[in-house]
């Protein structure tokens, strides 16, 4: 596995910009990125349809719902329209939800893997700001059990994820001010990480500690139960590139780039598990288990087998913070603390930037934005800059191993992948 | 970096004064003393503070006084006392020589002025206080216009300047763009030109469709949200008057006579109608009875108001299309190879935007980096290093000046072709300025 897919790099758009104020679309964004991926990484639109004479490139586009956003599905169709090139080009579109991106990566690797295609190109996409944030509330709620979870509930999500909270406080019978203030310091983490991170929605914003704790009244409103607008990840427009290739074709493309082949980092592992889809099945089912989410747990550790490596060789996590609370489970599920304990590795410091396992230096979805179909894209873009040093202000000193875990849902699709020298 | 625990905000009741004072006492942390002319007027200013940066935890360090009874004691014990009283001398020297009497030594004082000399202000302090006298340029509102004109004067200090710069970008989250003591600085004195020579043309062509032609000409394909004359009705024509005026009398380069306020920008301010805080300028909105509302513009030949046009102008429709699928470069070729004089206008202004802002590097700012930075953060629009690489490159835009009988600047006659000639792209996505 670790020796067969690799990742050339790729490209981000800027997660502050609202493409419809700025009359533009979700196709423009696909054009811009593509564009930028394709420069960054120093392959042509020649190269392209090079490739495809010989029919070993293919597109992969991971997108949620532009069919509500934008009124427009067939989106793995669209790279036509950013470039003739693509004309020809096996291209589809893939839907988890807010794992979207991650499975469309999930079906790049798997057919480089089989030795199907040389280069994949893997592009997330979600265009947000077309629709008010009550109107996009409810169109998310399609990514629950819409009847059962959403369906006349304003902001469905954040009540789900509230739930959460509320579960892991009753099960590890914590006490609520240690872990509202644990939650406060993952919000604050984040924000300050997206402050270096010259694409991140928040850059400009204004967040610290204190505001974190300040939860209620109008200037930090309650949205679901515990959790209130500082716990939560906000949508936004943006899309994502990641360029994948096989062990041939990296090889040709380092010496024909000047690269050295050992610094391309390739996917070591993968992992891919759905939960039950209702938030209240999850619970039930978990009862009696250490893990609130043992689906997400079992993802992490069916990558960390399939990669041969454990939490002890991950320099560097990109985690799925759509609220406080999923980035409070997830560290347990990284192995970074046990059930029960992450607040220790959150009060000591282990996650921030500067910590022993920091978890998103990109300043996560709390801090760079959540355009749903992109994010995962982001994600695994985001742990290519870290393992190959060209994060800029937001690099972890020596960072060689990195995991991802995007989920969709209330934790109910779960990817993870692992990404190394 | 310099550490800044305690402010005083002079004019805490104003828009600037208090979006101005949120900020630093949200991301800076900072005790910030409010003073206006009463403390009702310093508390409202508060609540203003809180608004723009929606977070209450900065209400309780921010403490409400008054001029008369606070000013010594706020300046005394102040890291950085930020005055933005009202824009003229003779309302901000008595309130220097009171600061310069209480303040103590090492404190910055800075000033809000878009266009004062900050050396002439400077002139209240003794050396120390000349020394750490600074102008801080912020736009409005400061929360989301994060452009800082930095501006300094022969007085001061490089490791002063370097240490409020970094203050100002790494804690508060400013753009900084150091600017030289010179009229309007770099933000104002770019944009105010193209405004202000766009209402020439809009007399010029008042027959053809004036004020509302000419927006339409300079509209979002040219690299702005906003039109170049509904910015001026937004801003106000009483401020357009006064920051032109001021770089009329005290400036003389190329475009000098550009900078003479139009007549009917004067006879519109005579009679009070000074922009949209009038409730009418350039252009006036009215609501009728079933609600809706209607636009309406100014006719400078006949001084009535017609209902505002709609142009059906192909180059535009074309570039605007190209814009909106994010093809800029294909956007721009259509604009060189438009006929018709509205191409001919458009091509002009594109060049005199960016031959005028590139030719103030030198005199204004050191680099071109900063009136890039002061066009993009401060106006939202591209930046003229941008504009450049989307003709095509410097050759390019050299021809598009020579046609239009624009000066090409040395900066520019010297670059390369071939090569990226705008460097803030990592920090500023031009692409995201033009709107389709």
């Amino acid at each position: 596995m670790s020796e067969k897919v690799f990742v050339l790099g790729g490209e981000q758009t800027d997660f502050q910009r609202n493409w419809t104020k700025e009359g533009k679309t979700f196709m423009s964004m696909m054009r811009e990125v593509l564009d930028d991926a394709l420069e960054k990484v120093g392959i042509s639109y020649d190269e392209i349809k090079r490739l495809n004479k010989e029919n070993r490139v293919a597109v992969f586009v991971g997108n949620f719902d532009a069919e509500q956003y934008a009124n427009q599905g067939h989106l793995g169709a669209f790279l036509t329209e950013v470039n003739p090139a693509l004309f020809g080009v096996p291209g589809a579109r893939y839907e988890a939800a807010c794992a979207s991106g991650s499975v469309a990566l999930d079906a790049a690797i798997t057919h480089i893997r089989a030795e199907d295609y040389d280069l994949a190109i893997v592009l997330g996409v979600e265009v947000m700001k077309t629709v008010s944030s009550s109107v996009g509330g409810d169109f998310l709620g399609t990514a629950a059990y819409y009847d059962k979870e959403a369906k006349g509930v304003q902001f469905p999500f954040p009540k789900l994820f509230g739930k959460l909270a509320d579960v892991i406080l009753e099960r590890y019978e914590l006490k609520e001010e240690r872990f509202m203030d644990a939650l406060a310091e993952i919000s604050r983490i984040n924000y300050a990480n997206a402050k270096r991170n010259p694409k991140a929605q928040t850059r400009t914003w204004f967040m610290n500690k204190e505001h974190a704790m300040a939860r209620g009244g109008d200037n930090n409103m309650a949205v679901g139960g515990r959790l209130c607008i500082t716990d939560c990840s906000q949508v936004t427009d943006g899309a994502a590139v990641t360029i994948l290739a096989s062990k041939d074709y990296t090889k040709a493309y380092a010496k024909k780039t000047g690269r050295k082949f050992d610094d391309i980092p390739r996917i070591k592992g993968w992992g891919h598990r759905v939960a039950p889809i209702t938030f209240e099945a999850k619970k039930l089912e978990s009862v009696g288990d250490k893990y609130i989410l043992p689906w997400t747990r079992q993802t992490v550790k069916d990558a960390y087998k399939r990669a041969d490596l454990d939490v002890k060789n991950i320099d560097v996590f990109e985690t799925h913070d759509c609220f406080t609370s999923s980035e409070y489970a997830a560290i347990s599920a990284f192995g970074i603390s046990e059930p029960g304990k992450e607040h220790i590795a959150i009060e000591d410091g282990t996650i921030d930037f500067g910590g022993k396992k920091p978890i998103n230096p990109s300043g996560g979805l709390i801090g760079v934005g959540h355009p749903v179909g992109a994010s995962g894209v982001r994600m695994m873009l985001d742990l290519y800059k870290q393992v190959t040093n060209t994060a800029g202000d937001y690099q972890v000193k020596g960072a060689k191993n990195g995991l991802m875990l995007n989920i969709g849902g209330s934790a109910t699709t779960n990817f993870v992948f692992i990404l190394g020298k | 970096m310099r550490e800044i625990k305690t402010v005083t905000i002079l004019g805490a009741n104003g828009a600037m004064g208090s979006g101005s004072a949120g900020v630093i006492a949200a991301f800076g942390g900072a005790k910030v003393h409010m003073l206006a002319r009463d403390v009702e007027k310093a508390k409202q200013g508060i609540e203003a503070a809180v608004a723009s940066v929606k977070t209450d935890t900065i209400r309780a360090r921010m403490i409400p006084g008054s001029y008369d009874a606070d000013l010594e004691k706020a300046v005394a014990e102040s890291d950085w006392v930020f005055e933005l009283v009202a824009e003229s001398y003779e309302v901000k020297e008595p309130i220097n020589t009171r600061i310069a009497k209480a303040r103590r030594p090492g404190t910055i004082v800075s000033t809000v002025s878009s266009g004062l000399s900050i050396g002439r202000l400077a002139k209240a302090y003794d050396e120390d206080g000349q020394k750490h006298y600074y102008g801080t340029h912020f736009f409005n509102p400061p929360y989301k216009m994060i452009l800082c004109e930095l501006v300094t004067h022969s007085g001061n200090d490089k490791k002063v300047t370097q240490a409020l710069g970094e203050y100002l970008d790494k804690v508060l989250g400013r753009a900084v763009v150091y600017t030289n003591d010179t009229p309007a600085f770099a933000g104002n004195r770019i944009g105010f030109q193209l405004m202000n020579e766009v209402a020439h043309f809009a007399e010029k062509y008042a027959d053809k469709g004036g004020i509302a032609l000419l927006d339409e000409i300079m509209s979002g394909y040219t690299g702005r949200a906003m039109g170049p004359l509904a910015t001026a009705d937004f801003v106000g024509l009483d401020v357009h008057k006064a920051i032109v005026d001021n770089i009329y009398d005290n400036t003389k380069d190329e475009a000098h006579e550009t900078f003479k306020l139009p007549g009917y920008f004067q006879k519109l301010i005579d009679a009070g109608k000074l922009g949209m805080k009038s409730g009418g300028g350039l252009t006036k909105v009215v609501k009728h009875a079933d609600g809706k509302r209607e636009k309406f513009v100014y006719n400078i030949k006949t001084g009535e108001y017609d209902p505002y046009p709609k142009f059906d102008i192909p180059f535009i429709k074309e570039a605007r299309q190209k814009i909106k699928e994010s093809d800029y470069k294909g956007a721009m070729d259509v604009v060189k190879k438009a006929s018709g004089f509205e191409a001919d206008i458009a091509r002009y202004f594109i060049s005199r935007y960016i031959s005028y802002s590139l030719s103030l590097v030198g005199e204004v700012v050191d680099t071109k980096e900063n009136t890039d930075g002061a066009m993009g953060f401060g106006f939202n629009w591209v930046p003229a290093s941008a504009f450049v690489d989307f003709l095509g490159g410097p050759k390019e835009t050299i021809k598009l000046m020579e046609a239009s009988k624009i000066p090409v600047p040395k900066l520019l006659k010297d670059a390369k072709d071939g090569k990226k000639f705008y460097e803030l792209g990592e920090k500023l996505d031009a692409r995201s300025l033009f709107k389709g």
